[in-house]
């Protein structure tokens, strides 16, 4: 049972975040149906903390929760195996080859981009770290800071996992061109 | 260019595109874009991709059905409350409904008058029964308070008295008047039961521009509503007692003493010709 205080918090941070929660659900597990569960879940997560918490920023706030409820959704449904294993780290550093060699071939990747079909599978197959922080970035619309307060990750690597992220991306729609 | 420049100018590159250098290095910034066309082309690249991700991968709306799961996470159980609940049939159950009018009224009244304390104290109040007829107004008003800062005044919202009139009968040991007072400004906009002495209670929401006043309908033999019709302040709310042949009522109110004279006069008036006969 939640307090009056809570639930008048909750009025006031979650409907207007729905949307930004949902996109970002969708982003992560990949299925719409999964999404809508991930986004209730969170919901009543934060309906539950706001009757101790008060929030300064709601939406990285929230987000957060969302991005939690996302895994621990995706470590007990998916049948698919995440996409990486082991040490975090190595996938931060950025070791970006075609920023300097093979010449990019800018008119293929222009012509790329205006596939949004591939578009957003090269998005989708991005590695779960890589893809979260483009989401929240690009779609959500936060702020570096905001990220890393969301993803409890320095601001540094927030940093490399988007300018990481774009590169693959770029790199993913210039190889099938 | 050792690996490490190379990846500070990633870094500037995407960090520029998003609007994250300060004053000093968005001037930095520039300058080396003039001095080095390989910077340019990779800003409009990298420009380009932002673009078309946020063309094709927009934000996304979230499905109606969605927005109704997580309106329906606050929703108190008034099936709780009341017996028969499962049984009644005909009624619209609305669990919650955003209503900017009401949002935008709870949050004035919290803010005004600090309400949110005094219903923190709801529980407490609720568990101890109604001595006098001032600790019933008192409960109602606790009630009012917390049905206004839920955002839901009404377990049944209909401005349809005969939707809202089953609904209730069916919940409360009370058969209700409910009188129709659209045209004088007040319409109905639904009905709750509301816990009286530990019986389910009728009572009624109307609306007046932004105000929302509840009549609760109550035996007249309850100890409770010996009112004078004057109206009273409790709590900053206005509360009016008055009673007829059949049943006593409280109406609680946000609306000033003059309007909610007026509902009652209506009501009063009203109530003779617009209602079914309650039972004895």
């Amino acid at each position: 049972m939640s307090s009056p205080i809570a639930e008048q918090r909750f009025r006031e941070i979650v409907p207007p975040l729905l949307d930004d929660a949902y996109s970002l659900a969708k982003w992560l597990c990949q299925n719409p149906t999964d999404a809508e569960d991930i986004v209730q879940d969170a919901a009543l997560r934060a309906l539950h903390a706001l009757s101790t918490v008060s929030v300064d920023r709601p939406k990285p706030w929230f987000l957060a929760i969302v991005r939690n409820a996302a895994m621990t959704f995706m470590a007990r449904n998916r049948r698919k195996t995440v996409a990486y294993v082991g040490d975090m780290a190595d996938l931060d550093t950025l070791d970006l080859p075609e920023g300097n060699d093979a010449a990019p071939n800018p008119e293929q990747e222009l012509i790329a981009l205006q596939d949004g079909e591939r578009l957003r599978k090269a998005i989708a197959d991005l590695p779960s770290p890589f893809l979260e922080t483009l989401v929240m970035r690009d779609m959500n619309g936060l702020s570096y800071r905001e990220i890393a307060e969301a993803t409890e990750t320095p601001l540094g690597t927030v940093m490399s996992r988007l300018a990481r992220a774009r590169a693959m991306l770029a790199k993913t729609l210039r190889a099938e061109a | 260019m050792t690996d490490r420049d190379v990846n500070e100018r990633l870094l500037r590159l995407n960090a520029a595109l998003d609007g994250e250098l300060d004053a000093m290095g968005s001037l930095e910034f520039e300058r080396e874009m003039r001095d080095d066309p390989a910077i340019a082309a990779e800003y409009q690249r990298l420009t380009k991709l932002r673009e078309a991700v946020r063309r094709h991968a927009p934000r996304e709306a979230a499905p109606q059905a969605l927005a109704e799961r997580i309106a329906a996470l606050m929703a108190p159980a008034p099936a709780a409350s009341a017996p028969q609940a499962a049984t009644a049939p005909t009624a619209t159950v609305v669990p919650f409904r955003r209503r900017p009018w009401l949002d935008s009224r709870a949050l004035a009244m919290a803010a005004s008058l600090g309400v949110l304390g005094f219903a923190a104290g709801v529980g407490l109040t609720s568990l101890r029964t109604p001595a006098g007829s001032g600790d019933v107004a008192q409960h109602l008003v606790t009630d009012f308070a917390r049905a206004e800062i839920a955002g839901q005044p009404f377990d049944v919202a209909s401005s349809d008295r005969h939707t809202v009139k089953p609904w209730l009968a069916n919940r409360t040991t009370v058969s209700g008047t409910i009188v129709d007072l659209a045209p004088e400004g007040f319409p109905l906009v639904g009905g709750r039961v509301t816990i009286v002495d530990r019986v389910p209670t009728p009572t009624l929401v109307y609306r007046h521009n932004e105000h929302v006043v509840a009549v609760t309908e109550l035996p007249v033999d309850a100890k409770l509503a010996r009112g004078t019709g004057g109206i009273e302040t409790i709590d900053g709310y206005h509360v009016a007692r008055w009673s007829d042949p059949n049943l006593a009522y409280v109406a609680v109110s946000d609306m000033d003493e003059k309007a909610l004279s007026d509902f009652i006069e209506a009501f009063r008036r009203g109530g003779a010709p617009a209602t079914e006969p309650a039972k004895p």
